[in-house]
């Protein structure tokens, strides 16, 4: 089975969009919002020793995704080969995953009122073809590949190169986005874009903290109730009405 | 043949005339309401089974994983078991639709709701006397008690509230109206509304089913009857009326018959005072 990841070279990376507009075109993704996005960290640093950088956000399709807890139909799930995937058939669009993903990878599609996001392109990748955005990057700074292959690029990347994972101490999930290229890169795209803690939506909270408890005792209350009603008559014998 | 006088209270029955009693039916369900309940009763088994096995996610899942696979299994994939869920429920929803259409002149007014479903002091000590009783605690008789007694009022209560709040969060959900926000709060309100009807439908089921006292309650669910006795026993206000009724159509029977043999004699007379009672005649509810 491949376990899929992608690497983004951020010093090839020259911020032209061409893979968000492939993204958009290949999935119909409404304006605002995208499934891939190039962000600009800024400028750092003092004259003539200036430092900027690009970075390329998208789902990192994570090895312990918080998006998949969070889905209350099990609409998000984890495919085998890595692959976080949206099954819109379940999907009721409550927005629990919006709120669990660090990355601010989902968007709520208004037209359809179920969440999209990056899956690595699964309906073309079962057909043999890459990631749309990685077919059309003029720089091929996006690198998609198994990293289960140890002469894939991403696998060299990965895990050979130093190519780094968006974490922080606080948000360590493994996402299986890499990002290749020099330090200070990875620095600057972290310092501006770290990943959030995730979020529990406030219903959740409180039917886990609160309404669960009420439902579990009510019915279990009743439950009981009869129950000792049932060895009450159980012990008295049946007497029928007509008597 | 019926008491020209109809007692206020309960009276100790005789055998014979409890005997009686026991044979004579009356009506207690029409064939719409018994259709109805088993419609209903038929999608609440399919909804709570089918919505068990839909909910999944560690946070709110509350069926045991072999349940969910069995689920799973047999609707082939949970996408199925979901658009099973919706089938049913809108099939649900547009027959109740239809039942609130036209049945509400007869059963959603304010006289009916008051009667059926409004609890009065009777209703509150039946409440306490009947819960000692379950208990073996108490002997007291128990306070005379309407067409439905004080369970089957605060049931119907909950579901009254519960029924619309399932109905509109669902639609919520299966048309994802409104927005994220409110489509998560329908989620968790689904949840809540279906699991209080739920602590009061294991009442019913009980009491319907497997409590001895209450089988004819349960029978008058298919037949649509109650025998006397059981109606005198449990339901004696409303028995007290079905009494008064069936005096009142006897009495404009008697009247009629009478007119019918005076009309020969004094044709004028007659035709004078049938106005009145022919009204009454049409007019068989109260």
């Amino acid at each position: 089975m491949p376990r899929y990841a992608m690497v983004i070279d951020q010093e090839r990376c020259v911020g032209c969009q061409s893979c968000t507009v492939a993204c958009k075109s290949e999935w119909d993704v409404p304006n605002g919002f995208g499934r891939t996005r190039v962000r600009q960290t800024g400028t750092v640093g003092q004259f003539p020793k200036l430092s900027t950088s690009f970075y390329v956000s998208q789902c990192n399709h994570c090895d312990r995704p918080t998006c998949v807890p969070a889905c209350p139909t099990g609409a998000t799930y984890p495919d085998q080969n890595g692959v976080v995937r949206v099954n819109r058939a379940l999907c009721i669009g409550c927005g629990s995953c919006v709120a669990a993903c660090p990355y601010g990878a989902r968007y709520i599609n208004a037209s359809l009122g179920k969440v999209d996001k990056c899956d690595f392109c699964a309906s073309r990748l079962e057909k043999g073809l890459e990631p749309a955005c990685v077919t059309t990057c003029p720089a091929r700074a996006k690198i998609f590949g198994d990293l289960e292959n140890p002469s894939s690029d991403v696998f060299r990347f990965a895990y050979r190169d130093g190519a780094r994972r968006m974490e922080t101490a606080n948000v360590a999930i493994g996402p299986n986005v890499y990002y290749a290229g020099k330090p200070e890169h990875a620095e600057l795209a972290l310092a501006s874009f770290a990943p959030a803690p995730p979020r529990t939506i406030a219903p959740a909270r409180i039917w886990s903290s609160l309404l669960n408890k009420v439902v579990y005792l009510a019915v279990g209350a009743t439950f009981l109730g009869q129950a000792v009603a049932f060895f009450h008559q159980l012990s008295k014998g049946e007497k029928q009405f007509e008597e | 043949m019926v008491s020209p006088v109809i007692e206020t209270v309960p009276i100790p029955l005789t055998a014979e005339q409890a005997e009686a009693m026991a044979q004579r039916q009356i009506k207690k369900h029409h064939v719409a309401i018994v259709l109805l309940h088993w419609f209903n009763a038929t999608s609440w088994l399919l909804e709570l089974a089918t919505g068990a096995g839909l909910i999944v996610a560690p946070a709110y899942r509350f069926a045991p994983v072999w349940y969910l696979q069995m689920m799973e299994g047999m609707f082939g994939s949970r996408a199925n078991m979901l658009r099973f869920h919706l089938a049913v429920g809108l099939t649900w929803i547009t027959v109740f639709l239809v039942y609130a259409i036209f049945g509400f002149r007869n059963y959603l007014h304010t006289e009916v709701l008051q009667h059926e479903v409004a609890l009065d002091h009777d209703d509150l000590s039946w409440l306490r006397v009947r819960t000692l009783h379950l208990l073996g605690r108490s002997d007291e008789l128990l306070p005379p008690q309407g067409a439905y007694n004080a369970g089957q009022k605060l049931f119907a209560l909950l579901v009254y509230v519960s029924i619309p709040v399932i109905m509109l969060t669902g639609l919520i959900m299966a048309f994802h109206w409104f927005g994220t926000a409110i489509v998560a709060w329908a989620m968790v309100i689904h949840f809540l509304a279906v699991g209080m009807v739920v602590s009061g439908l294991m009442i019913h089921v009980y009491m319907g089913a497997v409590f001895p006292e209450e089988k004819p309650a349960f029978y008058s669910m298919i037949t649509g009857m109650v025998d006397e006795l059981y109606a005198y026993r449990y339901h004696f206000k409303w028995w007290r009326e079905v009494k008064a009724q069936e005096l009142l159509w006897k009495k404009q029977l008697t009247e009629d018959e009478e007119r019918q043999h005076g009309s020969a004699e004094n044709a004028d007379s007659g035709a004078a005072e049938s106005a009145p009672g022919s009204r009454a005649l049409q007019k068989p509810e109260e």
